[in-house]
């Protein structure tokens, strides 16, 4: 009898230890000078899509890079002329549209002023106006040629992804995902992407970084199928000088950080390359500017956090979204 | 012998009864939001920081749901019961649940993030 009770007790804990067992399988890799984070749903045997993931990742880091010697980027940047890989040309096409319909504040052509600014090697400083001035002379989409399925460069303009290459992995990976038969949720060093349902019907709970304690998160999207959720922010890298903070995203009609009053702008949308571009450039306009534009699109839905700490929601997001603080919603 | 199992046995299931305690009578942490669940399907997510009413309509009767100082309640139900009512106003703990209209309301933090963006 006793030994019939131990067995039962036993059991008993043997099985309440399993219950915690998750139903997913997690990564962790570095690539595009960042941590990735891989978690699938729906595998017992992840290891396959898990390769095609990273394979594919570092094969768009080696067309794409500013700073691997050899990618096709560094060879433009360089005044060679390239024929572009697929992607290159898609992600090409994509930014100078971007670029248009953003009015430039978007430019895939930045490369000469976050260069200048030592953002691309750590070596901070602040330049000479006319430094800054000769650099905004070589920017814009208008020196890139396409000549006989050649890619160039004119008057030493350079390219760089830097604010859309990660959001265009994260949906190429989608896709990856999708074609494994798996859902999943991806973080790219920020920038998350979800692909389709978890298996228990719950949603996707995506935080907001809080730009005051970026330990912290501000506030939580609860999503259900596949989006892109991208944050761009001006703590996310920054230096100082004489007590003045210079944060990485430039202005790319003036040359300097975009000073307008937000400190995050978090773009929720289909496309990784559309979230994690507009989140940029949505940021260099600043709240008004923003707001008008997000009226006058319907591919995206937003989340501006201002300096002073404001919270502003997109009606569409804001059934989606929670948070502690008050917020304002954004009305069509 | 006899005797030692029996300690045992007593230490293993006190152990246990400590650990049940603790997990069913430690205050819970307040939900930032809640899941609206009506006929197995998740309708949406509330903020239980947004003040707000709304009525679900299933096919088997309606609940009306009320937000309100930080605290989540159903103030209107179509089900003979009303136990989904007699709940009143919660931050956290079990599910809201109106059997008979097959509405669930389920608490939801945010320390349980998938991931974070920025």
């Amino acid at each position: 009898m006793t030994k019939r009770l131990l067995a039962l007790v036993l059991a008993f804990l043997l099985l309440t230890g399993c219950a915690g067992r998750p139903d997913w399988q997690e990564t962790e890799f570095f690539a595009m000078d960042t941590v990735m984070k891989l978690r699938l749903y729906g595998t017992e045997e992840p290891t396959e899509v898990f390769g095609t993931v990273i394979r594919g990742i570092s094969a768009l880091e080696n067309v794409l890079s500013v700073t691997k010697e050899e990618s096709s980027v560094a060879r433009l940047n360089r005044g060679e002329a390239v024929t572009p890989s697929e992607d290159l040309r898609i992600l090409l096409e994509k930014s100078i549209a971007l670029s248009e319909r953003t009015d430039g504040c978007l430019d895939p052509t930045i490369y000469p002023l976050v260069k200048l600014w030592g953002f691309t090697t750590g070596e901070y400083r602040v330049p000479e106006e006319t430094e800054v001035q000769n650099a905004l002379k070589i920017i814009g989409s208008q020196y890139i040629s396409f000549e006989n399925d050649m890619i160039s460069l004119k008057n030493g303009t350079q390219l760089d992804f830097g604010a859309v290459a990660k959001g265009y992995a994260a949906e190429v990976c989608a896709k990856m995902i999708r074609e494994a038969g798996c859902s999943g949720i991806l973080t790219l060093g920020g920038n998350i992407q979800t692909v389709g349902e978890k298996p228990d019907g719950s949603d996707w709970r995506v935080g907001i970084t809080d730009p005051e304690q970026p330990d912290e998160s501000i506030a939580a999207l609860s999503l259900q199928g596949s989006h892109a959720v991208v944050t761009s922010g001006g703590y996310q890298r920054y230096f100082e000088e004489n007590g003045v903070r210079y944060s990485h995203i430039i202005d790319p009609a003036t040359g300097y950080p975009a000073q307008t009053g937000l400190s995050s702008v978090t773009i929720v949308a289909d496309s990784g390359f559309l979230a994690d571009g507009l989140s940029t450039a949505l940021y260099v306009m600043g709240l008004e500017a923003a707001t008008e534009f997000w009226r006058d699109s319907d591919d995206f839905e937003m989340v501006l956090i201002t300096q002073e700490g404001e919270i502003h929601v997109s009606e569409g997001l804001s059934s989606r979204f929670s948070c502690e603080k008050e917020y304002q919603v954004i009305e069509k | 012998m006899k005797t030692r199992w029996w300690i045992l046995l007593l230490s293993i299931l006190f152990v246990l009864f400590g650990l049940l305690t603790l997990f069913f009578f430690l205050p819970r942490a307040q939900a930032h939001s809640a899941e609206i669940w009506s006929e197995g399907k998740l309708l949406q997510t509330v903020s239980l920081h947004q003040e707000q009413s709304f009525v679900v309509e299933g096919s088997r009767g309606s609940n009306t749901v009320t937000v309100k100082d930080g605290k989540i309640s159903v103030t209107e139900a179509s089900c003979p019961d009303h136990y989904c009512m007699k709940r009143g106003e919660c931050d956290s703990g079990p599910d809201i649940i109106c059997l008979p209209n097959q509405l669930v309301i389920k608490f939801t933090n945010e320390n349980e993030l998938d991931a974070t963006a920025g």
